[in-house]
C-alpha cells in the first residue's frame, strides 16, 4: 500500500461512495488486482482440499467400519473414536507416528550434517575437485528418492537374514548383514539422508557462499582458534539456512511413502495406503496429523522468522571471501573422501541401474559371479514384440510405447506445472514485494508456501478425493493443478527474494513515464532478475520430474514415469525402472545443463544461479 | 538472489497500518474464498452413495443391459459401433492386460466396419484405489467410466453392489456356451477368470512340503503380498475359516505325524476359544485360526509376486518358500543362478496334504453411470466368448477363464525338445486344481467374505502388527 493511500481517511459514516472511489483506486493498481486474484485462487486451491480431507475423516465409507448402518452414506465420528480409541490404535496410530517422527529425525540429522559439512567445504575452503564433487553430489536429489531404496535392499538383502534370495553384498561377497541395516527405520531414515543431503548443500551453501566474511576476519585478527571461529561465528551465521532445511526436509520425510514402503518400515504414509481397504476415514485422519505436522512446522518457521533479526546484520553481501585452507595435502585427502562418498551414493546406484538392465533376470547377478556374457542380456532394451514372457508381456524398452508416452506425458505435466507455479511464483512474489506491510499479502504469501510444508502424501490424498469427485481423476490436469499448488512456493520464493532486491525508485521512474504495467514487467523487471526467476521456473520442472508420493493416486500406473516407474519395482521389474531412472536423469541433466548455459542458474547453485 | 527456497522472512511483517476500508475488503474475500472453498468441498458430496439423478441413470442402464442380455455378440458388436464410433471409451481395471484385449477388441469391430474409429482408453489405477475412483466417478458431476475389471470379491460386494455401483451383465453368448457355469461364474459379478496362488519352494535344501501345515512351522518364513496390500490374500485367510477348507485344514493336520502335531496342538487348542469369540461355529475352525495365526505372523512381506518369484528360484534361496500367483514362473530366465527347476509347486508332490494355494477372481461390470454401455458390453463380452479376448491372460498358466473354450492348454509348457524339463510348468488346468483330489484351491465367496471380515479383518491385522 502506497504512502499516499495510507494518509488517506478512513471511511466515515455511510461514505460508500468515498470506499468505492478508494477501492477503485486500490485495485487500479496491477499488482493489488493481481494479489486479489491470487489469494482467493490460493486460498481456494489450497483449502478445498484440506478441507476435502477433514470432511472425508467424518464421512461413512460403504464397506468400512464405519458403517454401521450399512447405508454407505451420511457422517460419523466412529473414525475418531476407533482410530484413538479402538483396540488397534497402537497399530494403526502410535506406532506409525512414533516412526515416522523418527525417521524424519534422522533423515533431517544426516542431510543436514552430510550437506551441510559439504557446502561448508566446498564454499568456504580451497577444497579440490570442487566443480565435479559440487554437481555430482547433486545427483541423489535428481532421482526419485525411492530407486535409492531400492538400490540399498538389493545392495543388502540377504537370504540369512531378510529372506529370499541374496542381494549384491551377499551373493558376490558372501557378507550378511544384520537385518537392522537391510532395512526398517535406520535405512530409510539414511536414504532420505541421502536424499535430501543435496537440498541441504543448495540451502547452506548459499547462505555460506554469499556470507560477510568480516566476523570471521575479525575472530582470526584476535587469534581466535579455528575450530572456535567455525562454532562460534560461522556456524551461528547459518542458522536460518540450517532450520530452513530441518522445517522442509522434516516435512518431506514425513510425506514420503516408497522410501519405507520398500524398505518395510511402517510410518505414517505406509500405514494410509494399507488402511485404504475397510478404515478410509481412519486413513484420512492419519493424513490430517501429517498435515498438522506441516502447520505446525509454518508456525515454527513463523516464530523464527521473527527471531531471525539477530542474524540479519551478518546476512549482507560484503564481497569479501576468506577462504580455510585445508593444506596442501587435506584438501586432497577431504576431497578423496567426499569422491569415495559420492561413488557410492551418485555413481553405484548409476552404475546399478545400468548394470540391472542388462541382467537376465532381476536382481540375477550370474555375471558378477561368472564373469561369462552369456549371464547378461539385451533383451530389456530390444525385444520387439509383447510375447517375450520373460518381459512380463512388455515390449523391450527401445520399442516400449507406454515408456516413452509416459515420458512425454511426464515432460508436459512438468512444463505446464512450472509454466504455470512459475508465474504465479513470479507474481506472488512481485505484489507481495509491492506490498511489504499488508495483512493481506503476509496471508497470501503463506498461503501460497503453506502447501510446500504438507507432507506430499497428505496433498495427493486430498487432491484425490477432490480431483475424484470433479471427475479429472486420471488427467493431465489434475497432476497440474496438485503439482503447481505444490510448487508454487519454489517460485514464490524465489521471485520474492528477488523483487525484494528491486529498488521501488526503478518502478516508479518508468510509471512517471506513463509506461505500461505489462511493459514495465517484460522490459523492466522481469529481464534484471532473469536468473532467479527463471530458477523459478526450473525447480518446479524438475521436481514435477520425479514426483511420485504426490501424484501416485491421481493417475493411473501408466500415466506418467514415475508411476510407471515405481509400477515397474512394484512388479520386480527392475530393468525396466532402472532404464526409465536413467532416462529421467539424462532429462534433468540436460534441461539443467541448458537453463544453466542460458541463465547461468543451476540446481547446485540453488535457486539464483551464480 | 540468495538462499532460494530456504524459509526466510520475506520482510518483517509489523501490525502497521492497512486502511479500514482495505482491511474490510481483505477480510471480505478471504471470507468468500474460505466459504468458496467449503462450498465447492460440500457440493462435492459429503458421503457415498448415490442420488436420484443416478438411480435414473441405472434403472435406465438396468433396462439397456435386461436388452443386451438377450442379444448375440454379432448383435452386440453392431450397437457398439453405433454407439462409440469416434469416441472413446474409458475403462479401468485392476489388470494392465486390459488394454492388449481393448486392441484386439477394436480390431474385431474394425473387421466389421473398416471405417470405425473408436478407441479405448485403459488405466490401472495403484492398489486398492479404484473402489475409491469408481464409486467417486458415479458420483461425480461427469461419469468417465464405462466398464470395469475389478477383482477382490469382498470389497466389490459391500462397496460395489450392496451400494448398487456396479451393474452386472451377463452375455448370452457366453451363458450359452457349452461348459460354463453360469450360476457359479454370473454371482456377484460375471467372472472373467481365475487366478491362481500356488505354494512354492525352492527344492535346493533337499526339504519337501508334503503338508500345508509344513509353511507355517517354526522356523518358516514363506514369501507373501502383505495382507492390506493385496487384499484377496486376506480374504483367502478369511476363507479359510469357512466349514469346507477349515475341515481341509483338519484333514491335513491329522496327516502330519505326530512330533509335528504335538508342535501345533497349543496353537490349536487356545483358538478354539477364539473362534468362539470372533462368531466362527464351525467344528474346525480352531484349526483354520491356529493356521491363520501361525501364516499371518510367520510370512516374510513382499511388494509383488514378481520379486517373490525372482527369489525363489535363485540357488541361494535355498529352502525358501511363497505363495504367490502361479503365472510368474513363465517370466523366469535361466541363468548361472536363476532356474525353474529350483522350485516345485507343492500340490504337484505325491501325497501333498491341504490346499495347494487359493484362486481369486476378475470381474467384469459396468458402473452405473456407464457413458458407452453398448460399447462396454460388446467389449466384456468379447472378452469372455473370443479367444483373441482373452489372449492377453490366456497365454499364462495359472489363469483360467471361466468360459472353458477359450482357455489354452499349459498341461505340456514345461516340456522342451520332448522333454519335460520344467515339470513346474505343466499346468494342471482348473478343473485339477479345484478339485478334492488335485490343489484343492480355496475360492473365494463373496457372500461369506463380507460377513467375516469385519471381525477378522482387525484380527489378523493385530497379529500382522504385533510382530
Amino acid at each position: 500500500m502506497s504512502a499516499v493511500q495510507t494518509a488517506l481517511p478512513g471511511p466515515g459514516p455511510g461514505g460508500v461512495q468515498v470506499a468505492l472511489r478508494r477501492t477503485k483506486s486500490y485495485l487500479s493498481k496491477p499488482w493489488n488486482s493481481v494479489l486479489l486474484v491470487l489469494g482467493v485462487v490460493l486460498t481456494i486451491s489450497t483449502i478445498a482440499p484440506l478441507v476435502t480431507i477433514v470432511v472425508d475423516t467424518v464421512t461413512v465409507h460403504a464397506g468400512s467400519i464405519d458403517d454401521e448402518l450399512g447405508t454407505g452414506r451420511g457422517f460419523t465420528l466412529a473414525n475418531w473414536q476407533d482410530l484413538f480409541g479402538g483396540m488397534l490404535r497402537g497399530i494403526n496410530f502410535t506406532t506409525p507416528l512414533l516412526n515416522t517422527v523418527a525417521m524424519a529425525v534422522i533423515a533431517c540429522a544426516g542431510a543436514i550434517l552430510y550437506g551441510g559439512a559439504f557446502a561448508y567445504l566446498v564454499t568456504r575452503t580451497n577444497l579440490r575437485f570442487k566443480g565435479y564433487l559440487s554437481g555430482i553430489f547433486m545427483f541423489p536429489y535428481m532421482m526419485p528418492q525411492w530407486t535409492l531404496a531400492i538400490v540399498w535392499s538389493n545392495f543388502f538383502s540377504s537370504s540369512e537374514v531378510t529372506g529370499g534370495s541374496d542381494g549384491l553384498l551377499a551373493s558376490v561377497f558372501g557378507i550378511h548383514t544384520t537385518a537392522w541395516i537391510a532395512e526398517g527405520l535406520l535405512p530409510s531414515g539414511l536414504v532420505l539422508a541421502m536424499h535430501y543431503a543435496p537440498f541441504a548443500y543448495i540451502l547452506i551453501g548459499a547462505i555460506f557462499r554469499n556470507m560477510d566474511a568480516n566476523l570471521e576476519e575479525a575472530a582470526t585478527i584476535l587469534n581466535t582458534p579455528r575450530w572456535k571461529t567455525l562454532f562460534r561465528v560461522t556456524l551461528p551465521m547459518v542458522t536460518p539456512a540450517v532450520l530452513s532445511t530441518i522445517l522442509l526436509v522434516f516435512a518431506s520425510a514425513v510425506g514420503s511413502y516408497p522410501v519405507p514402503h520398500y524398505l518395510k518400515f511402517t510410518t505414517l504414509a505406509t500405514r494410509y495406503v494399507e488402511m485404504s481397504v475397510n478404515r478410509q476415514g481412519e486413513a484420512s485422519i492419519l493424513a490430517v496429523t501429517m498435515m498438522t505436522f506441516g502447520i505446525v512446522l509454518m508456525i515454527t518457521n513463523q516464530l523464527s522468522t521473527s527471531g531471525r533479526k539477530s542474524y540479519t546484520t551478518v546476512s549482507g553481501k560484503s564481497g569479501q571471501t576468506s577462504k580455510v585452507n585445508l593444506g596442501a595435502i587435506g584438501r586432497y585427502v577431504v576431497a578423496g573422501v567426499f569422491v569415495v562418498l559420492t561413488l557410492v551414493t551418485s555413481i553405484y546406484p548409476i552404475l546399478a541401474f545400468a548394470l540391472e538392465t542388462f541382467l537376465p533376470n532381476p536382481g540375477d547377478y550370474s555375471f558378477l559371479k561368472t564373469w561369462d556374457t552369456a549371464n547378461l542380456t539385451t533383451k530389456w532394451w530390444l525385444t520387439d514384440t509383447n510375447t517375450n514372457e520373460a518381459l512380463y508381456g512388455q515390449y523391450g524398452i527401445l520399442h516400449n510405447s507406454l515408456i516413452w508416452a509416459a515420458v512425454g506425458r511426464t515432460i508436459l505435466v512438468a512444463a505446464l506445472t512450472a509454466l504455470v507455479a512459475g508465474t504465479i511464483g513470479l507474481l506472488v512474489g512481485y505484489c507481495v514485494s509491492k506490498n511489504i506491510r499488508s495483512r493481506w499479502a503476509n496471508f497470501v504469501n503463506s498461503m501460497a508456501f503453506l502447501p510446500y510444508l504438507m507432507p506430499s502424501l497428505a496433498v495427493g490424498v486430498a487432491f484425490f478425493i477432490f480431483g475424484s469427485r470433479l471427475g479429472i481423476f486420471n488427467s493431465i490436469l489434475l497432476l497440474v493443478i496438485a503439482g503447481t499448488v505444490k510448487y508454487i512456493p519454489f517460485a514464490s520464493r524465489a521471485s520474492l527474494n528477488s523483487m525484494l532486491q528491486i529498488s521501488h525508485e526503478i518502478e516508479e521512474s518508468a510509471t512517471i513515464q506513463n509506461i505500461s504495467w505489462w511493459r514495465r514487467m517484460t522490459r523492466i523487471i522481469i529481464p534484471i532478475q532473469k536468473s532467479a526467476i527463471i530458477s523459478g521456473y526450473m525447480l518446479p520442472f524438475m521436481s514435477t520430474l520425479r514426483e511420485l508420493t504426490l501424484f501416485m493416486l491421481l493417475v493411473s500406473q501408466t500415466k506418467i514415469v514415475t508411476t510407471m516407474l515405481n509400477y515397474y519395482d512394484e512388479m520386480g521389474l527392475y530393468a525396466f525402472s532402472a532404464a526409465i531412472n536413467l532416462i529421467l536423469i539424462v532429462i534433468i541433466l540436460v534441461f539443467n545443463t541448458l537453463v544453466n548455459k542460458l541463465t547461468g542458474a543451476s540446481l547446485d547453485k540453488g535457486i539464483g544461479g551464480n | 538472489m540468495t538462499d532460494g527456497i530456504a524459509i526466510r522472512p520475506c520482510a518483517k511483517f509489523p501490525d502497521e497500518e492497512v486502511s479500514s476500508n482495505m482491511r474490510n475488503v481483505v477480510r471480505t474475500v478471504a471470507a468468500v474464498a474460505g466459504v468458496a472453498s467449503l462450498a465447492l468441498v460440500a457440493g462435492c458430496g459429503g458421503g457415498d452413495g448415490g442420488n436420484g439423478t443416478d438411480d435414473a441413470a441405472s434403472s435406465k442402464l438396468q433396462s439397456i443391459i435386461k436388452q443386451a442380455e438377450g442379444m448375440t455378440n454379432d448383435e452386440l458388436f453392431k450397437k457398439a459401433i453405433e454407439e462409440s464410433d469416434g469416441k472413446t471409451m474409458y475403462g479401468i481395471g485392476n489388470s494392465s492386460r486390459g488394454a492388449d484385449a481393448a486392441t484386439e477388441f477394436i480390431a474385431a469391430l474394425q473387421e466389421i466396419d473398416p471405417s470405425y474409429s473408436g478407441k479405448i482408453e485403459w488405466s490401472q489405477p495403484k492398489n486398492n484405489s479404484i473402489f475409491t475412483v469408481l464409486n467417486a466417478d458415479v458420483n461425480s458431476s461427469s461419469h468417465q467410466y464405462s466398464m470395469t475389471l475389478i477383482q477382490d470379491a469382498n470389497q466389490i460386494q459391500t462397496k460395489m453392489i450392496d451400494t448398487g455401483v456396479l451393474l452386472n451383465f451377463v452375455p448370452k453368448d457366453w451363458k450359452d456356451a457349452k461348459g460354463v457355469n453360469a450360476d457359479v461364474d454370473s454371482t456377484p459379478l460375471l467372472t472373467l477368470q481365475t487366478l491362481s496362488k500356488v505354494f512354492q519352494y525352492n527344492n535346493l535344501a533337499g526339504t519337501s512340503y508334503g503338508n500345508v501345515w509344513d509353511f507355517v512351522a517354526e522356523g518358516e518364513s514363506p514369501m507373501f503380498m502383505g495382507v492390506n496390500s493385496e487384499p484377496v490374500g486376506k480374504n483367502f485367510l478369511y476363507m479359510l475359516t469357512e466349514d469346507t477348507y477349515a475341515t481341509t485344514l483338519k484333514d491335513a493336520f491329522d496327516k502330519l505325524d505326530a512330533g509335528q502335531q504335538a508342535a501345533f496342538k497349543p496353537t490349536v487348542d487356545a483358538m478354539a476359544d477364539e473362534a468362539k469369540s470372533l462368531g466362527l461355529e464351525g467344528d474346525n475352525a480352531k484349526y483354520a485360526l491356529a493356521w491363520i495365526k501361525l501364516w499371518a505372523s510367520q510370512y516374510n512381506e513382499q511388494t509383488d509376486d514378481g520379486p517373490i518369484e525372482q527369489q525363489l528360484v535363485t540357488t541361494s534361496a535355498k529352502g525358501a518358500t511363497g505363495l504367490l500367483v502361479y503365472s510368474k514362473l513363465r517370466s523366469i530366465e535361466e541363468s548361472a543362478t536363476s532356474s525353474v527347476k529350483n522350485v516345485d509347486i507343492a500340490a504337484y508332490q505325491d501325497g501333498y496334504a491341504g490346499p495347494g494355494g487359493f484362486g481369486y477372481k476378475h470381474y467384469l461390470a459396468l458402473p452405473k453411470t456407464s457413458p458407452l454401455p453398448w460399447t462396454a458390453m460388446a467389449f466384456i463380452s468379447f472378452m469372455v466368448t473370443d479367444e483373441q479376448g482373452f489372449a492377453a491372460w490366456g497365454k499364462d498358466i495359472g489363469g483360467y477363464s471361466a468360459n472353458p473354450n477359450i482357455n489354452q492348454d499349459h498341461t505340456q509348457d514345461g516340456v522342451v525338445d520332448g522333454k519335460d524339463e520344467f515339470p513346474a510348468m505343466d499346468d494342471k488346468g482348473h478343473d485339477w486344481w479345484v478339485s478334492d483330489d488335485g490343489g484343492r484351491l480355496v475360492l473365494e465367496d463373496a457372500q461369506y467374505l463380507a460377513k467375516v471380515a469385519p471381525v477378522m479383518s482387525d484380527w489378523i491385522d493385530m497379529i500382522v502388527g504385533s510382530r
